[in-house]
């Protein structure tokens, strides 16, 4: 047989065992997504008979979008909830991956103490904190009474709202990012820090000429998945606030949730969700592209 | 050979006398056990959300199938769960449930939607529904939500929510010579002088405000829509909706903190430890203060009539029906068991038997036993409750805001801007003027021609 017959026979292999995998991944991600997409194009309304095949005015959905300030205020909402939660989970997991990176028992203990949030059900989680968050059955409102110290509704107050969200979701997904950035630094060989001690580099200068470069791709991949989960973070907004007060902590699947099951706007609805979707993967390919270019450059 | 055919031959005239004997059998009893379970093998199902009606009735459905023959699967669950399963499951022409709950905020968008069956149809055959069970026994401002223009019925209600107030801290109200307030003006006032005094809060509440808020809207003349349900053109940023905006924000600074993100168990909680000194709200969650084991405060408590506003007194009241889907397999068993659920015997056992109070039929309410078992320190609980039930028939039917298919989306507005200007982001007139416009356009965007 020739060279190009073997190739040809290894290809129709690799088809044929591929195809399982593709036709199930077919079935469960792209199907949907079409659905979803084709549903975008209708002004599908449960109640109203016939809407779900009505494709007079396919783009009416995206049209009216820019015009309607709920889903642009849910927008912002969003960035300010992904910035700063990426912000102090890739932050504050780094320092404690750096603060229990030593050999002992009682550190190893402590590890797997703090990945206890990252394995809860979110809902779980949303409970915990509905109970630290609610003033008539906190232990911290207790606490801030036995210190004399008036502290505010904090789930409903306009100033601390979203704050109260990010806490809560940094607290959970915390863990992930200290994992990450813990398996990382345990890869960097010792001899770079001692060579650079050698030297006379303070412990600042270590970290920044020698721990950081070698920690950053990871802390790049971390940051990446915690933005693509941190639009995730509806069990939060569903039980703490329900997106208030007013629309504070409104983040845009929230809001695509109230469309779709309290006023039955699928159509719309499933227009939100379309836009929430290319914004994802606009900014999953951006930072992929990124991460490449960084790569071409070194 | 001989042998074989012999056996053979014996074996198709025992198989043909087997077979006549059993034709026989199932020809001649076989009306006798239609007679006594008509609906014998029939697997009934049924869903609504969970509710305590639900789990009583459960006890008795064995008695039910029993009577029948029927086997009877009923679904319970949260809710919103329940509200998004049934909704789309009617709306999309299914025909998995033989009987649903029609949620009273989902009645009218069903009714308008032709998604169930005119259940006149059966109460007016002699032969499906007995005179005794009389149509007519439920309380009208209780079914006004499953009627539609032209007189059809598409719904039984089986639990009826009328707004009382309950106060819990009568005895510090006296210390400081408050009576029980009948104005918005006598309850602003109650509300403050009670706020913090012994840690008290003057009035507790929850987050669902487009339930709260519109009797306080109505009271001062405004409405959520111009005319509902003919003219459903919001009304949000009217001068006297915009006050009863007003008035509920201040009413709420002296509600503990962290009310507008309150649950209705949250809100019933701080009111039955004493926690709160007022909560308005359907009798079920009232009532407690004065009935449950669980209040502390039995001894200084007192369920009344909500106050009034300067121009209405509107309370609002709920009900819940049980329908049958357009599409239902089993209409006949589906109305067997409805007609079972809400007969006046089973709604008598409930009260009796489990106190459960919120029925819906006058002869059950104004019964002694009825009147024997709700009356607590001197206070008729049920003749406040049928009160109230039955204002919405009486006249102007101002609950009928609520019923109109395109309420969801005003109220999901509504809720949003109070919020907005109970925590001081927008002034109320800037807030409703900036709602009215949201709250047009969505209805737009949804299809309602206004």
């Amino acid at each position: 047989m020739s060279q190009s017959g073997i190739d040809g026979e290894r290809r129709r292999f690799i088809a044929f065992a591929l195809a399982p995998s593709l036709i199930v991944l077919f079935a469960v991600a792209v199907l949907p997504a079409i659905y979803l997409v084709v549903t975008s194009l209708t002004p599908f309304q449960l109640t109203t008979p016939g809407s779900a095949t009505d494709f007079s005015a396919p783009l009416r959905n995206y049209a009216l979008l820019p015009g309607d300030p709920r889903f642009v205020n849910s927008l912002a909402v969003q960035a300010k909830l992904s910035f700063w939660g990426v912000l102090f989970q890739v932050l504050f997991g780094m320092l404690l991956a750096l603060l229990l990176n030593v050999p002992s028992r009682f550190v190893e203990f402590a590890r797997t103490f703090f990945l206890i949030p990252m394995v809860l059900p979110p809902i779980v989680v949303a409970v915990i904190w509905k109970l630290i968050y609610t003033p008539d059955i906190s232990p911290l409102y207790y606490a801030a009474q036995a210190l004399h110290f008036t502290m505010p509704a904090l789930t409903s107050s306009v100033d601390f709202a979203l704050t109260a969200i990010i806490i809560a979701d940094t607290w959970e997904w915390l863990p992930f990012t200290f994992l990450m950035v813990l398996a990382a630094l345990q890869t960097i060989p010792n001899e770079y820090s001692e060579a650079a001690l050698v030297d006379g580099a303070s412990t600042l200068q270590i970290f920044w000429y020698v721990t950081l470069p070698f920690i950053t791709p990871i802390l790049v991949v971390s940051g990446m998945f915690r933005l693509i989960d941190s639009v995730k973070a509806f069990p939060l907004i569903f039980l703490l606030t329900s997106g208030g007060p007013g629309t504070v902590t409104e983040v845009t699947n929230y809001y695509a949730y109230l469309l779709a099951f309290d006023t039955n706007e699928i159509g719309y609805s499933s227009a939100v969700t379309v836009v929430m979707l290319l914004l994802v993967a606009g900014i999953s390919l951006g930072l992929v592209w990124m991460g490449r270019r960084r790569e071409a450059l070194a | 050979m001989k042998t074989v055919s012999r056996m053979s031959s014996i074996t198709r005239r025992k198989l043909l006398e087997a077979s006549a004997a059993t034709a026989a059998l199932a020809a001649f009893p076989a009306p006798l056990i239609a007679q006594t379970k008509p609906f014998a093998g029939v697997t009934l199902h049924g869903a609504s959300f969970q509710h305590r009606f639900f789990t009583l009735l459960q006890k008795y459905i064995p008695e039910f199938e029993e009577q029948t023959g029927m086997k009877v699967d009923l679904q319970l669950s949260a809710f919103p769960v329940y509200n998004q399963q049934a909704n789309l499951e009617l709306s999309s022409g299914g025909s998995a449930y033989d009987f649903v709950n029609v949620t009273f905020i989902l009645a009218a968008r069903w009714v308008a939607a032709g998604l169930l069956a005119d259940l006149n149809e059966f109460t007016n055959d002699p032969n499906l529904t007995p005179a005794e069970w009389n149509p007519k026994d439920f309380v009208e401002g209780a079914q006004v939500p499953y009627r539609d223009a032209k007189g059809g019925t598409y719904g039984y209600s089986w639990e009826g929510g009328a707004m009382l107030m309950g106060l819990s801290r009568m005895d510090l109200m006296e210390k400081k010579g408050l009576k029980i307030p009948k104005t918005f003006a006598e309850l602003q006032q109650v509300c403050a002088e009670i706020n913090g005094t012994d840690g008290v809060a003057g009035i507790t509440s929850f987050q669902l405000h487009h339930w709260n808020l519109p009797p306080y809207i109505q009271g001062f003349g405004g409405n959520i829509f111009k005319k509902p349900p003919g003219d459903i053109m919001p009304a949000l940023n009217t001068p006297e909706t915009i006050q009863g905006i007003e008035f509920y924000a201040n009413l709420l600074r002296s509600a503990p903190k962290g009310v507008l993100t309150y649950t209705e168990d949250q809100a019933r909680q701080s009111l039955l430890t004493g926690r709160a000194n007022i909560f308005i709200h359907s009798s079920a969650w009232v009532t407690p203060i004065l009935l449950s084991e669980e209040s502390k405060v039995k001894e200084t408590s007192r369920v009344v009539r909500s106050p009034a506003g300067p121009v209405h007194d509107h309370p609002a009241s709920n009900s819940q029906g049980l329908g049958i889907p357009k599409n239902a397999k089993n209409k006949k068993a589906a109305w067997e068991f409805i007609k079972w659920a809400l007969s006046p015997e089973i709604s008598m056992r409930l009260v009796k038997e489990h106190g459960h109070s919120s029925v819906c039929r006058r002869s059950i309410i104004t019964s002694d036993d009825y009147r024997k078992l709700n009356t607590v320190n001197g206070q008729d609980l049920g003749a406040l409750y049928l009160e109230v039930l039955e204002l919405p028939a009486k006249g102007d039917n101002y609950m009928a805001y609520r019923t109109v298919k395109e309420f969801p989306i005003v109220g999901d507005v509504l809720n949003k801007t109070f919020e907005q200007v109970a925590t001081g982001q927008l002034p109320a007139k800037d807030a409703m003027n900036a709602a009215q416009d949201q709250a047009i356009a969505a209805l737009r965007r949804a299809g309602t021609q206004l």
